[in-house]
């Protein structure tokens, strides 16, 4: 058989991404979470030496099977060999030292149900509050997602470097503070879970939100993101999920809507401007199942909420149709839980759709001074919509003005330079 | 839970004295055993015996070291697993399928906790 190198490795980018946070999960599950980087090592390895055999005899039937039987070898060799070397203080490494319980261990480990297992451990692991916000996403990001340092480092708009950095800071954090590779239970469950989905939803804005950054990247961070939420929903092991399907509501449905969002010179679109054919129908539906699996238990959280307002958008067939009454009476209840500047700007949108740019401005009013919203683009150039609605321009135009200084994203900068000029002429 | 060690002695050896096919089939089962019992969480270490093995002795106060001499019967290996109590633990050892391929005698002895 003939394959050709482009397809080749096209073939392994594609069977790393989905397999290699599998493999590491399980490899680190044997070795111990203090040699994470090791089982990233052995991983890589595997890739490399399936790219070599591919290139020669072609690739196989089964790429995923050759690739575990390889990472399983290596595995083997890397406790046996070098045992000097590797230091665990993993329970399950004498199995692989043992002629008897060899085999039967690997096949046990690099089962469905122990994969899916040690995914989830994985995923606490990353997401540990011991662990720096930015360095858990960029450790996810390479643990759990298989991209490579220069893809995230692509993806955050900053350096190689920076990522390495990152990483090794955050498995710096687990071998200082003794992060366990195990599922927690009971109280610590439900605060750990909160940490781990907080993660997530960081991770999914980080693509969601329109930058200079590639979009190609920026929708598979988003996938990424709906990826690891959907491993945790699809777990036994957590009892209470409602707040999961909630925040995998919210992302089906906000990234239902992904590729609407800029036009074909990359500009940034409003909702009222973007072309709702282009919304993905199959991404609403899945989001509109996990909204209403989230309300089952009839309590309703944080995420369960914005989801309920991004569906309100994705049901409106135009944008004259959006019922602002109903996404304002949500945004009322989301202050009860969280009545953080940035919701109670976004609720000021619905109270100018409501009750018109006026009290819109009050409602900004009462907000405006909050240090943490003194820098935020969007308080400007929100509040410039809401002045140039009541038809006060010259404010406008000086919201604008401050909201263009802020803002470092090119697309939006132009955005708001259309509109400062419509300013201008009105 | 309490450990248990298992010792199995065979009268020869499956290595030895099976034919391929048989061996094939002893792997297998015995494969399938084991992978159950770390599933359950069972199984603290299994470890076949090798060649070589030797005994040490005192004699009239001195040390010495010899081949350890086998009858008929091998000592195979042995299983280090957690059980409720000695009866599960016996329920464990009996499941083994090397019953089936080699003459076999499991020893079954509960292993003193701390404190205990």
């Amino acid at each position: 058989m003939m394959t050709s190198e482009p397809r080749i490795s096209q073939l392994v980018d594609h069977l790393f991404r989905h397999e290699s946070g599998r493999l590491v999960a399980v490899l680190t599950r044997i070795f111990g979470i203090e040699n994470l980087e090791l089982a990233q090592d052995v991983v890589q390895d595997a890739l490399v030496e399936a790219i070599h055999h591919w290139q020669y005899k072609g690739v196989p039937d089964n790429p995923s099977a050759w690739l575990f039987r390889v990472a399983k070898n290596k595995a083997v060799n890397q406790i046996n060999r070098d045992r000097k070397k590797t230091h665990c203080s993993s329970d399950v490494m004498h199995y692989l030292q043992s002629r008897w319980t060899v085999e039967p261990a690997l096949e046990h480990f690099f089962s469905e149900e122990e994969i899916r297992d040690n995914m989830l451990r994985m995923i606490f692991a990353c997401c540990h509050p011991a662990i720096s916000s930015d360095s858990q996403i960029a450790l996810a990001l390479r643990t759990l997602c298989g991209f490579s340092i220069s893809e995230i480092a692509r993806a955050f708009l900053t350096t190689d470097e920076n990522i390495t950095k990152r990483l090794v800071r955050a498995r710096k954090s687990i071998r200082n503070d003794n992060v366990a590779f195990e599922i927690p239970a009971g109280v610590e469950l439900e605060k750990r879970l909160d940490a781990v989905l907080e993660t997530a939803y960081l991770l999914f804005n980080e693509g969601y939100s329109a930058s200079n950054g590639n979009e190609v990247i920026r929708y598979e961070l988003c996938e990424e993101a709906i990826r690891l939420v959907q491993i945790i929903a699809g777990s036994n092991m957590i009892q209470f999920r409602e707040n999961v399907f909630g925040l995998l509501a919210l992302m089906y449905l906000n990234a239902s809507r992904f590729k609407a969002r800029l036009d074909e010179k990359g500009n940034i679109l409003t909702m009222a401007q973007q072309d709702r054919s282009k919304w993905d129908a199959s991404l609403r539906e899945k989001g509109l199942a996990c909204l209403n699996q989230a309300g089952k238990d009839n309590k309703i959280g944080f995420y369960h909420l914005l989801a309920g307002i991004s569906a309100s958008h994705c049901l409106a067939p135009h944008y004259k149709d959006t019922d602002w009454q109903g996404i304002l009476y949500l945004y009322d209840c989301l202050v009860n839980i969280d009545s953080s500047p940035v919701i109670l700007l976004n609720r000021a949108i619905a109270v100018c759709n409501v009750w018109g740019p006026e009290k819109a401005i009050e409602e900004i009013r009462q907000i405006e001074n909050i240090p943490s919203l003194k820098n935020y683009h969007l308080l400007y150039s929100t509040m410039a919509e809401f002045y140039f609605q009541s038809k006060q321009y010259s404010k406008a135009a000086d919201c604008l003005e401050t909201s263009i200084r802020l803002t470092s994203v090119l697309a939006e900068k132009e955005m708001l330079q259309t509109r400062l000029d419509s300013c201008k002429i009105s | 839970m309490k450990d248990f060690l298992l010792i199995l002695r065979t009268e020869g050896n499956v290595w030895t004295d099976l034919s391929p096919e048989q061996l094939q089939h002893h792997i297998k089962n015995g494969g399938a055993y084991i992978g159950r019992l770390i599933k359950e969480g069972k199984l603290k270490s299994a470890n076949p015996v090798d060649k070589g093995s030797r005994i040490v002795t005192s004699a009239n106060g001195a040390l010495k070291d010899g081949p350890f001499n086998e009858s008929k019967e091998v000592i195979a290996g042995y299983f280090l697993i957690q059980a409720d109590d000695i009866d599960e633990a016996v329920e464990i050892a009996k499941a083994n399928p090397i019953f089936n391929d080699i003459s076999t005698r499991i020893e079954v002895h509960p292993m003193m906790p701390i404190g205990g």
